[in-house]
């Protein structure tokens, strides 16, 4: 299981680069995994504003439609729109392939998130 | 596990009830909804709606159409058609779909039929399938559910799912046709649909516990009615929610040819684009900015027509003509 440690994490296996004032958002490897392939992603709207946790998107695989919560607050800068073409990208780089960039609203929020390691703990405690 | 009675066969209020279920019932339970829908189309969550159906028909045989929550493509319901929801908790993995179809495939095997999982989604008799199922998830919670072709209407089923719109292109989900039967074809001796479905009840609580049943409140009702109202049975919902799409109608008439490009999103018109070799005494550039905006929705864009002064660009047409060409 591949969890950089340049990042942040969620219960929800969500992930967030963080630069500035500017997060980006995707799944992790412990998440496409276990979603199977995937085969549809819509993403949120540019300008779009969002609290914490808030769904902010939606990822169907062929097991199951799941939501995508923003791990933190703000407003969508940019969207990744290659995954609406591609939406196997997620399966193929997790790490890579970024669902939206969002202004962060509040960097407090990420107070609230795991980092790697603990995140790798967390997995660990699922599978056992 | 906790049964849910449900005697609703009004679809806008059984997908509504399994939102619910899902997002607002307590997660201290796991539950178990066995429901009909009167004749209706279900599409799955990221399916482009006006690609599935075939739209006279529906109207026609008054066949409601409605968006589900999980995904795959879209099916057949009538009350020949027995659905099964499970909703329980799932923080670890998405749980092997076998789980929750082992009931059915022992169901059937108790009246004498055999059958088998085939791929992930489908349980097939002979081959030939008779229940699909897919699931949602909701941060901890995992809605399983699936149909059961006991004795529909197949013919319903298959012209309703013809769609006559030609010429849509979308990223949403495309459905995959099967061949399928009815449980009904392959009984010995007679059984009804109420016969079946105390069996199926009988083998799903046989693999739980606590089991006991529930009766929804009035409270329960007045939120499940509310999300009825106000998604389920909405337009917005139904028709809005399908992914992006362009569409390109032709129609060939007395007073010329006229080739309609559309560009759709979120239900309403994003771009317009006419061709063709009519007359026209006004640039026809204003009426496809006069259609940006409006939903795609027959009603609508016939009152848009009407407003935007139609016979000014396409003088030998009317509204009725136009809308007809692009819905069906």
């Amino acid at each position: 299981m591949n969890i950089p440690e340049n990042l942040l994490y969620t219960d929800e296996h969500e992930w967030i680069s963080v630069d500035g004032d500017t997060g980006r958002i995707g799944i992790t490897d412990y998440a496409q995994h276990h979603l199977g392939d995937i085969v549809f992603v819509e993403l949120p709207e540019v300008g779009e504003s969002f609290a914490m946790r808030d769904a902010v998107g939606v990822i169907e695989s062929v097991k199951a439609v799941v939501s995508l919560y923003t791990p933190a607050s703000g407003t969508i800068l940019e969207v990744n729109e290659e995954l609406e073409d591609s939406p196997e990208l997620l399966n193929e780089a997790p790490y890579d392939s970024w669902i939206a960039a969002i202004k962060l609203g509040d960097k407090n929020d990420l107070n609230k998130l795991m980092n790697a390691e603990a995140y790798a703990a967390f997995c660990q405690n699922l599978e056992d | 596990m906790i049964e849910i009675i449900n005697n609703s066969h009004d679809p806008y209020f059984n997908l509504a009830l399994e939102e619910y279920a899902v997002i607002n019932l307590p997660d201290t339970q796991n539950y178990f909804i066995l429901w009909q829908n009167q004749p209706t189309i279900v599409v799955g969550r990221n399916q482009n709606t006006i690609e599935e159906i075939n739209s006279r028909y529906i109207e026609e045989h008054d066949i409601k159409v409605v968006r589900r929550m999980s995904g795959g493509g879209a099916v057949y319901h009538d009350l020949g058609n027995l659905n099964f929801t499970f909703v329980v908790n799932e923080n670890k993995d998405f749980t092997n779909f076998t789980k929750f179809t082992r009931p059915v495939i022992k169901a059937l095997n108790r009246i004498g039929i055999p059958a088998e999982n085939n791929g992930r989604n489908d349980i097939t008799i002979g081959g030939r399938k008779f229940s699909g199922n897919a699931q949602f998830k909701y941060k901890q919670r995992l809605m399983h559910h699936g149909t059961i072709l006991f004795n529909s209407q197949l013919e319903d089923m298959v012209q309703a799912l013809n769609p006559s719109t030609e010429k849509i292109s979308s990223k949403g989900i495309k459905s995959v046709r099967s061949r399928v039967t009815n449980i009904s074809e392959h009984l010995s001796s007679p059984l009804s649909i109420e016969e079946f479905k105390q069996i199926l009840t009988e083998e799903v609580l046989h693999e739980e516990t606590n089991n006991d049943t529930y009766d929804l409140s009035d409270y329960d009702l007045k939120i499940i009615n509310n999300l009825r109202n106000n998604k389920y049975s909405t337009w917005n919902w139904i028709y809005g929610a399908s992914p992006a799409y362009n569409i390109k109608k032709t129609g060939n008439f007395d007073w010329g040819n006229i080739d309609i490009r559309l560009e759709i999103k979120h239900g309403l018109i994003k771009s317009c684009r006419i061709y063709g070799d009519y007359f026209s005494a006004h640039d026809i550039a204003e009426l496809e900015s006069g259609l940006v905006g409006t939903r795609y929705h027959e009603a609508d864009i016939k009152e848009r027509l009407t407003e935007l002064e139609l016979l000014r660009y396409l003088p030998q047409t009317d509204e009725n003509q136009i809308t007809q060409l692009l819905f069906y």
